[in-house]
Parts: structure tokens; sequence; C-alpha cells
């Protein structure tokens, strides 16, 4: 029996989906009605999901504390210390620690095999894929996140995509998309979290391509599945591989059976292998397979390439490199979509499944992400601060600070990776729409010709200054309270192991550049004056962007026109900027204290948490120092023109040049991937047309020459032949003749012949044999 | 209404039809249309019938027992009525009571053992009813037609049948729908048509086998004339090319059988109670010889693999005998094509499961890897072609020669020593996936079609932009080319995950190469959607949409792959994968198989419960 919340949880995803359904088949006569009906039930889902986290935070879970974390401790600064000391006071009982609370539920979907029964074998159960459904305190609050920044967006929509040709459809693609995305966050097992993952995946395709007319759209449509797809393969290679070995698709069963309660693998090694075996966690037990009777276990390698592959979908759908390319790409999509799939829910699903399924990474796996993540955080954050779409340089920003949640996971800090995944959410999303709303007004997303907004949209200037704030890792901002925990979870993996330094290294110069291009692009957009005005009465000439497309914007200036945007639209950022603030908070204010937040994550954390102590002292110390760094040079250049950005950039050209070609990844993908498959399908056509097909007809070619040569042998041998031997030799001459008479009955009798040919001679041989 | 006129009518029907239709009066080529409609339609409800009768709730259901069983009870009738001792069975009924006891069944050589089984109330009597039960409402036909050869008329459906003549029942109804445009020789053509479906019936469900090689051979001949005369331009040469291709492969088949027949095997192979001496084409029959003895041994068990194989996977088609599929569907209307993704390319894989495995379950095994590794070639090798094609419906054939690689696969994904049920999942992912081929590959070469018939191209690189004017059209073939893309909802997505889970069971490397194709799969797909409906739309902009014949095409097809792949448990599942169990357990368990565990030797030796074997001397006119 499920219980009352997860049916609520359940109800949540349900929603959306019947909202879906009645607006793709109604759609034709619904028309407007379609955005009431989507913004209703992702509305509906919103209130679902809040009494769920009420029930949960407030109700259950203090009735079952955990030892390992003190969850409704109300932020007691010495947390950490009776933690410690119960973790291994727990080891030696038990019984008196139950787990953290858990709502489950579960359905069969597909068995199979139930049919089999060999005797002398017990097992007859059929191999079952459930679908199954847990909430605990993470799923608890991304659902919360989730739908409180979808009905938002759904707000915004109704207002900016008011008028569009094929609005109707646009909010039936996103209660689809929402469906999705509530089904992956509540999602139980990898194969469902599989479906779902690539049903948010078409979504994206779908919401990407909503302007389908320009190819340039579709191309990154197209470009965003397919590169998913590349990613997703990984995770089918993970899936068959925990499946084949496991038996099971269950992640907590899957968590709990890999590692022992102090975290660490249940590693058997022999002279030859060494391979995890699955135990109980509680009573450290083998568990045994039913039908071959003994423990069930993964060679380690099995398992590593298993964690690999599970994080090889993880770097498609959260962009991470090298597959980060097709992100920026899927900017062609509306912003609304942009800020709801691209910047705080789906592309966050990558990480929020590496936290999820965390004990299934080996130490090498969790290496190679925090690499991943380092890599991605500081190639993005050099390509966005050279950018002149302000929505691209919202693009690579969010490439990069998925990057420095991957980097927190990497590197241990569980709740540090998770805790930036939601404050990130709050924070893009809000910047996002800002960014939307000044393209409503304005209509160019370049930012050269631009300036001096804040006067005509003081509420977008505000909100999204509060945007910038809190990327940029200002203290009383969220983004500082989730980018310290990172950096400082990172300083303690250094700490212990110093030849990875970098890992420490990037995400601090990474904040810098990050304050950077965040206060770069606030002061183009809204200090100052309009450049388009002038530059008008100066003639030609911006700073260095190179022509990107200005549209039909050239002569005028758009900032003239510019106005606030209706109320529909500047709620929704209202109600994100406060969340962008105070979502980081600790309870107390002071920020020494854990955040809440991170407080409640740790709740269900599936290992032990780690000790920050000190370096939480000396990361803070980086971080300021780098934020208020880069917010200075971003002034310097941008509002007192201390330095010329022109000029700069043209005495670092060759960097400059990298960066703005975003590396070149696009370029080297398609000189080594995408042109060399394409010459792999035209050699493989020109193979099958030629080769394979040539010896067909090649085949049916020396049939008929075969036959002709019948013919005349018959005509000109056999003939002569018949005079010789009268009859009996008339006889044969005449069947040869029939032989030659049509091509079809040729190849049929060749072909019966064969038949009784080939019988006879292999009975015969079987016969001897 | 019996088995016998159920199962007969399914194939009587339509091949009645073939020839009614060619007395129809001249100039009434409208009157022939709607007759082809009302046979197809009728032909489709009785195989909704069948499959009525087939999961009616309850024990007596014949989804509650195996199709051997079921079989074999047959055999029983068949013996009581025409062993030539007695014409009927009151003529056993020697005490004249009505009833016949264990004394007067012995006459006809029933064993007690047997006899216990029929007597329900056990007491000891056989009544009329309890007689009268036998065999009834089972969905197996078995009568003596030549009976010097041992040559049965021999029909029967289980879940694997069933599925396929349901499928040939709907595509066959559709695309008849779909030819309301033919013009040239009407009657001619809905002859040829209809008699393309008696045999199409007929080949799903002989189990003897010499009768499914007669209903395999009768398919060839409309297939030829409906593509030789109402195809394309190059229309000659492609019916040639399939017809030799599938003669060709056939003449394998027919070896198959034949050895199976003379084969004179271990001497003391006893198959329940009796020496057991083939000279059977009883494929149930022959199939348990093989899993349950030695008399077939695993070199002769090679052989006959490997030419049943060769057979099957060139009608499959599989890589390398695939070249005559792309020429027969670009010539071939669009109708025909619709029948020959949807229903001709099961035969093959059809073939594989109910005879290639079953019949040489040992030499299949030992063939293993390399079976699979043509399968998974076939997958990326038909999915890179695909992607660089530029005419619409090569493209679609192709990508056909891609999904049936995962039929072979997932059948080949045998593991000896993990849980048969894996391997389960690898043959439901195959029969799922010619379930769901079979859908979507029919919708999608009539997507072709209706474009075909608007634009009177296929050239990809001429079409675009059509979902503004068309979005009906769209709607339908988005979904539709989803659902073979594999999306998750659809039906195409439970197939190829069922067959790669099973391959990861069976060899990892072949599973990871099987599964990098889905990006390839994924690249022809969207690509082809972006070229024909995305993008600017300057020349084909006052297209009309789908019209309501076209319309009422579509919507079961859309219907069925968005049912198969959310409840495939429920829509397919359910009744479809007992029958696929039957089949992976007497694969798995089959007697010879090298051992790779040190398992007792008598703990595989009968994968059957007891009270089946007794059946055997009711056997004996089998095996004389």
């Amino acid at each position: 029996m499920n219980d009352w919340q997860i049916n609520l949880y359940l109800a949540a995803i349900a929603i959306p989906l019947a909202a879906f359904v009645v607006q793709i088949l109604g759609g034709r006569w619904l028309k407007e009605l379609n955005a009431h009906i989507a913004t209703a039930a992702i509305g509906t889902s919103f209130v679902l999901s809040l009494i769920g986290f009420v029930d949960y935070f407030v109700i259950e879970a203090p009735k079952h504390p955990v030892a390992h974390h003190h969850a409704e401790a109300e932020g007691e600064s010495e947390g950490h210390k009776t933690e410690t000391a119960s973790s291994t006071a727990k080891t030696t009982d038990a019984k008196t620690t139950p787990g953290p609370l858990v709502w489950k539920g579960r359905f069969d979907w597909v068995s199979v095999g139930g049919g089999i029964q060999i005797p002398g074998r017990e097992s007859t159960k059929s191999l079952t894929i459930p679908w199954e459904f847990a909430i605990d305190s993470l799923s608890a609050i991304m659902y919360l996140m989730v739908t409180l920044i979808a009905t938002s967006i759904h707000v915004y929509s109704m207002g900016y995509m008011h008028g569009d040709r094929r609005y109707p459809r646009f909010f039936a693609y996103l209660s689809l998309f929402c469906f999705s995305m509530l089904a992956l966050v509540g999602s139980a097992n990898l194969f469902m979290v599989f479906m779902s993952w690539e049903l948010v995946g078409v979504c994206s395709y779908l919401l990407i391509g909503h302007w389908y007319e320009e190819k340039k759209n579709a191309d990154a449509a197209n470009k965003a599945f397919i590169v998913n797809r590349v990613g997703d393969v990984g995770m089918l290679i993970g899936l068959g591989l925990l499946w084949t070995n496991l038996g099971t698709f269950n992640i907590s069963e899957i968590n709990h059976s890999l590692r022992n309660k102090a975290g660490e693998l249940n590693i058997v090694s022999t002279e030859s292998s060494s391979v995890v075996e699955l135990r109980n966690q509680e009573t450290g037990e083998p568990i045994v397979d039913g039908w071959t009777g003994k423990p069930r276990q993964i060679a380690t390698w099995a398992l590593v390439l298993a964690g690999l592959g599970v994080f090889a979908g993880c770097v498609g759908k959260s962009a991470q490199f090298p597959l980060h390319v097709w992100l920026p790409d899927a900017m062609a999509g509306p912003t609304p979509v942009s800020a709801l799939i691209h910047a705080a829910t789906m592309v966050a699903a990558g990480v929020y499944l590496v936290g999820r399924f965390f004990p299934l990474f080996t130490d090498e796996v969790l290496l190679t992400i925090g690499y991943a993540g380092g890599i991605t955080l500081f190639i993005a954050a050099t390509i966005a601060m050279v950018q002149v779409d302000y929505k691209k340089v919202l693009a690579y920003s969010t490439v990069s600070q998925l990057g420095y949640m991957m980097l927190g996971l990497g590197v241990g800090g569980w709740s540090a990776g998770l805790f930036h995944l939601l404050t990130h959410a709050f924070f893009k999303a809000l910047l996002f729409l800002c960014a939307g709303s000044v393209y409503h007004s304005v209509h160019t997303y370049d930012m050269h010709v631009l300036g001096g907004l804040r006067k005509k949209m003081p509420r977008t200037a505000t909100t999204m200054l509060i945007g910038t704030l809190a990327i940029s890792g200002v203290p009383l901002f969220s983004g500082f309270y989730s980018k310290d925990a990172i950096l400082a979870s990172s300083l303690k993996f250094v700490s212990e192991r110093p030849s990875h330094f970098l890992l420490f290294v990037l995400p601090t110069v990474g904040a810098a550049i990050t304050a950077f291009y965040m206060f770069r692009l606030w002061l183009l957009l809204f200090y100052g004056e309009s450049r388009s005005a002038k530059k008008d009465a100066h003639g030609h000439g911006h700073d260095h962007g190179h022509g990107h497309g200005h549209g039909d914007h050239h002569h005028d200036d758009p900032v003239a026109h510019a106005h606030e945007s209706e109320s529909i639209m500047t709620i929704p950022l209202m109600v994100l900027a406060a969340f962008a603030v105070f979502v980081g908070w600790p309870i107390t204010i002071l920020p020494f204290a854990e955040p809440i937040v991170e407080q409640m994550l740790l709740y269900s954390s599936p290992l032990p948490p780690i000790e920050l102590g000190i370096f939480h002292w000396i990361a803070m110390g980086f971080s300021l120092v780098v934020a208020a760094t880069g917010i200075g040079l971003a002034f310097a250049f941008y509002a007192w023109k201390t330095f010329d950005a022109k000029k700069f950039a043209e005495s670092f050209q060759p960097l400059y040049r990298l960066f703005s070609a975003k590396w070149y990844f696009d370029e080297i993908y398609d000189l080594l991937l995408v042109k060399r498959t394409l010459d792999l399908a035209v050699a493989m056509r020109g193979f099958d047309k030629y080769v394979v097909d040539g010896v067909v007809n090649g085949a049916a070619m020396i049939t008929v020459w075969a036959s002709k040569l019948d013919g005349l042998f018959d005509k000109f041998a056999v003939d002569k032949l018949v005079n010789l031997f009268g009859d009996f030799i008339y006889l044969l001459g005449d069947r040869g003749r029939w032989i030659q008479t049509g091509r079809l009955r040729n190849y049929l009798m060749v072909l019966t012949v064969a038949v009784f040919g080939l019988f006879l001679g292999v009975v015969v041989w079987i016969q001897r044999g | 209404m019996s088995d016998f006129q159920l199962l007969t009518s399914l194939w009587l029907i339509p091949l009645a039809g073939s020839i009614g239709v060619l007395f129809a009066p001249k100039k009434s080529e409208h009157l022939v249309k709607w007759i082809a409609l009302a046979i197809c339609t009728v032909t489709f409800l009785i195989s909704l019938l069948a499959f009525g009768a087939y999961t009616a709730p309850g024990d007596s259901s014949p989804m509650a027992s195996t199709l051997r069983d079921r079989a074999e009870n047959n055999l029983i009738l068949t013996k009581l009525e025409g062993n030539g001792i007695v014409s009927s069975p009151k003529d056993l009924d020697v005490d004249g009571d009505g009833m016949i006891n264990k004394l007067e069944i012995t006459r006809c050589g029933m064993t007690p053992e047997v006899f216990d089984k029929i007597d329900k109330d056990k007491d000891g009597k056989l009544s009329s009813a309890e007689y009268a039960g036998l065999g009834v409402g089972d969905l197996v036909v078995r009568e003596p037609w030549i009976p010097y050869f041992n040559i049965q008329y021999y029909l029967g459906l289980d879940g694997i049948s069933l599925s396929l003549v349901l499928l040939t029942g709907l595509t066959s109804l559709l695309a008849c729908g779909a030819s309301w445009k033919i013009e040239k020789q009407v009657k001619g053509y809905y002859s040829l048509f209809l008699l393309l479906l008696a045999s199409m019936m007929g080949v799903f469900m002989a189990l003897d086998m010499f009768l499914f090689y007669i209903f395999f051979e009768v398919m060839l001949l409309p297939m030829y004339f409906l593509i030789a005369i109402w195809g394309g331009p190059n229309r000659e040469y492609a019916a040639i090319k399939f017809l030799l291709f599938t003669l060709f492969g056939s003449v394998f088949i027919l070896v198959g059988i034949l050895i199976l027949y003379y084969y004179g095997g271990d001497a003391e192979a006893m198959l329940g109670g009796n020496p057991f001496k083939a000279h059977s084409f009883d494929s149930i029959w022959v199939a348990r010889a093989a899993s349950e003895t030695t008399y077939y041994g695993s070199y002769i068990q090679k052989w006959v693999f490997s030419l049943m194989l060769i057979g099957f996977i060139v009608k499959l088609p599989s890589f390398p005998f695939h070249t005559w599929l792309p020429d027969a569907h670009v010539e071939a209307p669009t109708p025909i094509s619709m029948i020959l993704a949807g229903v001709l390319l099961k035969i093959g894989g059809y073939g594989l499961i109910r005879l290639a495995w079953p019949l040489a379950p040992v030499g299949a095994y030992e063939l293993a890897t390399p079976v699979a590794a043509i399968g998974v070639f076939s997958i990326i090798y038909g999915a890179l072609v695909a992607m660089a094609q530029t005419d619409f419906k090569k493209l679609v054939a192709y990508s056909s020669v891609s999904h049936m690689g995962y039929v072979t696969l997932g059948m080949a994904a045998v593991s000896l020593t993990a849980d048969p049920k894996y391997y389960s999942y690898g043959v439901n992912g195959a029969m799922f996936m010619m379930i769901a081929h079979g859908i979507t590959s029919a919708g999608m070469f009539f997507m072709v079609g209706v474009i075909y018939d608007r634009l009177h191209t296929r050239d990809l690189n001429k079409l675009g932009g059509l979902f503004q004017p068309m979005p009906l059209y769209g709607f339908a073939s988005f979904i539709i080319f989803f659902g073979s893309m594999g999306l998750p909802g659809l039906c195409g997505f439970i197939a190829e995950v069922f067959v790669i889970l099973g391959a990861f069971n069976f060899n990892y490397k072949l599973a990871i190469l099987a599964a990098t194709a889905v990006i390839l799969t994924a690249g022809y797909i969207l690509w082809t959607l972006q070229r024909v409906f995305l993008g600017p739309n300057q020349e084909h902009k006052h297209q009309p949409d789908l019209d309501m014949r076209e319309w009422s095409i579509s919507v079961p097809l859309i219907v069925l792959t968005v049912v198969l792949g959310v409840a495939p448990q429920w829509s397919l599942l359910n009744w479809m994968g007992p029958s696929v169990d039957n089949v992976v357990q007497a694969i798995t368990s089959a007697k010879g198989m090298p051992s790779p565990t040190a398992k007792p030797a008598d703990e595989k030796k009968i994968a059957r419960p007891q009270t089946n074997s007794s059946v055997d001397p009711a056997l004996s006119m089998i095996n004389r």
C-alpha cells in the first residue's frame, strides 16, 4: 500500500500529462485556452508539491531522525561534531538508527519470463521492470523547485509568447515537459529515469524547434537531440551492465547494497580479479541471486564502466565537456523555454542523477566527474566573457555553473553540488526571464547596440541585478552560499590529494570570470546611455563585436522604443528574485551556519557527509576576493572606462579569437565526427550498391552467360552429336534447348537442379559421416 | 465456431474472395474495391475472434496451456477418429453403455495415463462430454492430409503466431484502404491482393512444415505480379530480384526440413516412451525431439540451423541478403510496400522463432556469436546506408534492414549460465520488434505514399516545410517516425531496449555496439523529419492535409504506436509472453547443450510435467 503522500506526488506528475493530452487533442478548438489549462495544471502540481514538502519536513521527517545528520537541529553550528560521534556509534548499533524517511510507490509495468519452468529450479518468478517512485528530501525539494519555477515561467510565457503563431502548441509541449521532468525527479529506478530522460529530451527538441521555419532552429533542435543521444548510449550501457549483473534497476537498492555503512565499496579481491559484492547494508550479509544461488556481484571494471556510462548520460544532459556544444545552440528556442528547460530544470537533471546515484560512482569515476566539471566550468566561462549576444552569455554561464555542480559532486561534496543546483535554478531562471523581458522590449540580442535600459525598464534592471549579484557570489545572495560550499569541498579534496590542485584552481579562477562577465552583461545592458543613439551620431563603430547580426534594427535605436514589460511578465521576475536571494540563507542569517536548504538535503545523504570545518572559512576568503576582483574589473572596463575593452582584446588577439570561436569545438566535431559519419554512410551506400548488389547482379549475369554458352554448346556440339548417337542423344538435346527459352525459367531450372543436388549431396554426406 | 472453421476461414475466406472477384462483372471496379475491403474486414474480424478465443479467461482457455500440450491433445483426437480401427468414437464403445472405459480405449493404443488426463471427473469412464471437450476450442486443427508422408493439415495459434495474425489482418485492412487509388486492372490487383492475404495467414498458422512451405511458396506468386505489374518504372527488375532471392532462400529451408524428416539419428532416443524415428513434418513434435532427446546431434543441428537461418534471413532481410528489399520497396505501390514491410518481413522473423531456433537449439547455440554479430552488423549497416539516402522510400526500406537486425540479435542472445529470463527479454524484444516495426514501418510507407500522391516526388532534397500546410500529416508522421526511432512511450523503444538488455547478458561488446546504433537511428530519422517537415516552405504552400480516408488509415497506427509503448504488458506481453517463454524454455533447457556449470545430468532431462510424456503410444502413427 502506498503512502498517501506518494499519491499526492503521483497526482502532481499526472496532472500535467492530462493537461498535455487535452491540449494536443483539443488544441484546434481550445486555442488560447491551452495556456490557461497548462498554467492551471502546473499550478496545481505546485500546490501539491508544497503540501508534500511541508508534510515531509515539518511533520514527518522529525519523527525519523537520522543519526548521521541533524536535519531537525535548526542549524546549530556544533552539528558536525555530534554527527561524527554518532556515525561511529551507529556502526555498533544498527537497529536503533532507521534511515531517512522515504515515501515509496511501485507499480509493475513489464514482467517477462514468468512462464519458464525448469525442473530443479526454484525461481519461477518473472523478471520485472516496475514503475517505482520514491520521495526523499532531495526529491521533495526538487519537486518544489521545479513546479515553482515552471509555474512562474508559464505565467511569464502567457505574456511573452502572446500572439505567437503556435501559441497553443507551445503550452502543450510545456505541459509534456513538466510531466516528464516531474516523472524524472520522482523516479526510483534507472529504467524509468532513462525513459523520462529521453522524454524531456524530446520536449527540448520540440521546443528548440518551435520556430522551425528557420533552418538554424531546426538544426539546433536536431543537434540537441543527437548530442544527447550520444550521452544516452552511455546510459544504456550502464543500464545493461547494472541490470545484467545486479538484477535490478532500483537506485536505492543498488546504492545500499554496493557500500557498507561507512560508505566503502564491498570489494572482494582475489589474485586474478576484483569484484564488488552486493550486501545488505544493515546486516552485511551477501545478497544471493535466486537463479545461480551465488552472491550477486559485479566485476569492479564493469562497475567503473557502468558508472562512466551513467555519467556519460549526465554529461550529455547537463551539457558538460565534451558534449556541451548543444546547449548554446539550444538558445534558438523561445526564451521561456531556455529559462525552464535549458537553465533551471532539464539541464540540471544530469547533476541530479549523479547526486541520486552517488554511491554507484567509484573513486575513478568521481575524479572523472570532477575534472569534467572543472574543465567545463573554465572553458564555458572564458567563452561567456567575449560573447556579444546576451542570451549566449547566459547560455555559456549555465554550462559553466553546471560544471561547478559536477565538480562539487566529483570532489565528494554531495550536498554542495546539489545545493548549487537549487540556488542556480532560481537565479538562472530569473536571469533568462530578465533577458527575455529585455528582448521583448528591444527585439535584439546584441549587447553592443543597447545600454542605459535601467531607466526604461526599472523592474527588469533591478531583478536582473539581484540575479547577477547572486551568480557572482556576493554575500547574502544565494549563490554565495552554494559556491562557497563547492569551493570548500574542493579545497578539502585538494588538501588531501594535492596533485589534483587544478580542481581548486579552476573553480576559483572561474568564479572571478563569472563575476566579471555577469557584471559586464548587466552594465552593457542597463548602465550608461544607449550606444545606438551614440552610434547614429558618430557614424559606425562599436567595441569588439564583429558584426553579429543586428537584424533590422541597425539604423534604429532599439533603446529609444524600449518600455517595461507588462506585469504578467515582471511579477514572475520578482517572485524568482526573492527566491534567488533567500534560498541560500542559513537560518540565522549569519554566514557561518549551514544553509537551511543544505541541511534539508543532507537529511537524505546517501553517504556519510564530509566534514568541512576550517575549509569553509578559507574558501569563503578566496570566494570573496575573486568575486570582488571580477566585479571590480567589470566596472573598470564597462562603467568607469578605466581600461578600453577593445584595445585589451586586441592585445590578447589569439586568446580572444579562441574564446570567441568557442574553442573551435563545433568545427572539430564537424570535421572529425559528423563529416566522417556521413562519409561512412555514403561509403556504405556505395558498398551496398556496387559490392553487395554487384555480387547479386554479377551472379545473375554469370547464370545468364552460362545458359547462353549452354545454348551454343547445345546448338553446335550437341546437335552434331545427335547425328552420331541417335535418338538418345536427340532427347538430351531437346531438353537442353528447353533450358534457353526464357531467363526466369532458366533460373528456376538451375534452382531445381540445385535443390536436388544439394539435398542429395547433403543426405549422402550425412549418412556417411 | 469450431477450431476447424475458425482457423480455416482465416485463409479460406480471402482465398475464396481472390477467386470470387475475378468473376465480378466488367466495369464494376468500384464494387470490386468494396468487396475486397469487406473481405479484409471480415478476415480481420475473424482474427479478432481468434484473439478473443485465445485470451478468454479461465483454465480452459487456449492461453492457459502451451501450444505443445494442445497440439498433442489434438493428436489423440486424430488418433481416435482416424487410425483405421474405428471410424467414430462410438465404435469404441464395445459394451454399449454410451461411455468409453479404459479397457476400450486401449484398443486404439491410448495409455491409461492419457485416459486419466482426459477423464476429468475420474469415474473411470469417458463420457461423450469429456470426449467432446477434448481438443475443442484450443485453436489447433489437425487432420491427416497425405498420410503416406505423414503430412497433416495442421494449423494452430499461440501468442507468437496470433500476434502476427492480428498484425496481418490489420495491415491488410489498412493496405486495402490505401489501395483505393489503384486504377490499373483493378480486378487482377485485388485478386492477387487477397491471395497474398490468404497465404500470409496460412504461413503464420501452419504447424506442419510441409504446409508451411506450401503457403510460403504460394505467397511469392501474388507478390511477384503485384510488383511487376503495378510497380514503378524499374518494376520488372525489382520483381524478379524479389522472386529469385526468396526462392533462393526457400530452397535452403526446404533442404533443412527434409534433413529433419529423413535424418536417421540416435537410435536410442526416446520421446515420451517410444523410440523417436523422425519422418515427421510436425514442427511441434520434431522441435520437442530436438529439445528433449539427443536424436539430432549438435553436428546435424548446426546444418539444419544454418540452412534455415539463411532461408529466413533472406526474408527478414539481413545483411548480406538484403538488397532485394530496397528495390522491391521503391518499385512497389504504396499498399504493397505496407504489406511487404508490415507483414512479409515478419515471416522471416517468425521462421526464426518458430522453426530455426526450436528445431535446432543446440546448433543455434553453437553458432550464436556469429549470428548475433550478423544482427548487430545489420543494425549498424542499415542505419548508415539509410542515412545516406535521398529517396524517402529507400531510406525507410533501409531502416527496416536496421530494425530487423534487432530480431536476429534478440534471438541469438542465449546465455546458459544466467537466468533464462534475461534471454526471455531478448526473444520478447525480438517479437515486440516485429509487431512494433510492423506498425511503424507500414505507417512510414503510408506516409511516404501520401506525399508521393500529392507531389509526385520522393526526393528528400525537394521536400521541406510541410508541417505548416499539413499539420495533421505532420502530427501522424512525427508520432510514427518517433515510434520507429525508439522514443520512450512509443512502441519501438520497448523492442530496442529489451533486445539490448537481453544482449548484455550474452556479450558485452556486441551489446555496446548495438547500443551505439541508437545515435545513428536518431540521426537519420531526425534528419529526414527535418528535410520533409521543417525549414522554410516555398514550393509546397497549399497542399491539402490528410483527407478522411488517409486519416482513418493513420489513426489505428498512431493509437497502436502509443498504446504498445505505454502499456506493453497489457497490450501484448500478457498474452504473447507465455508463448515466448515456452520457446525460451525449450531452447535453454535443450538436451545436448554444452554444460557450462557442473549440474546433475538428469536435472535438465525433461522439462515437462510427467503426465505429458504419457501421450506417446498414441503418437505411434507419426512415428511409424
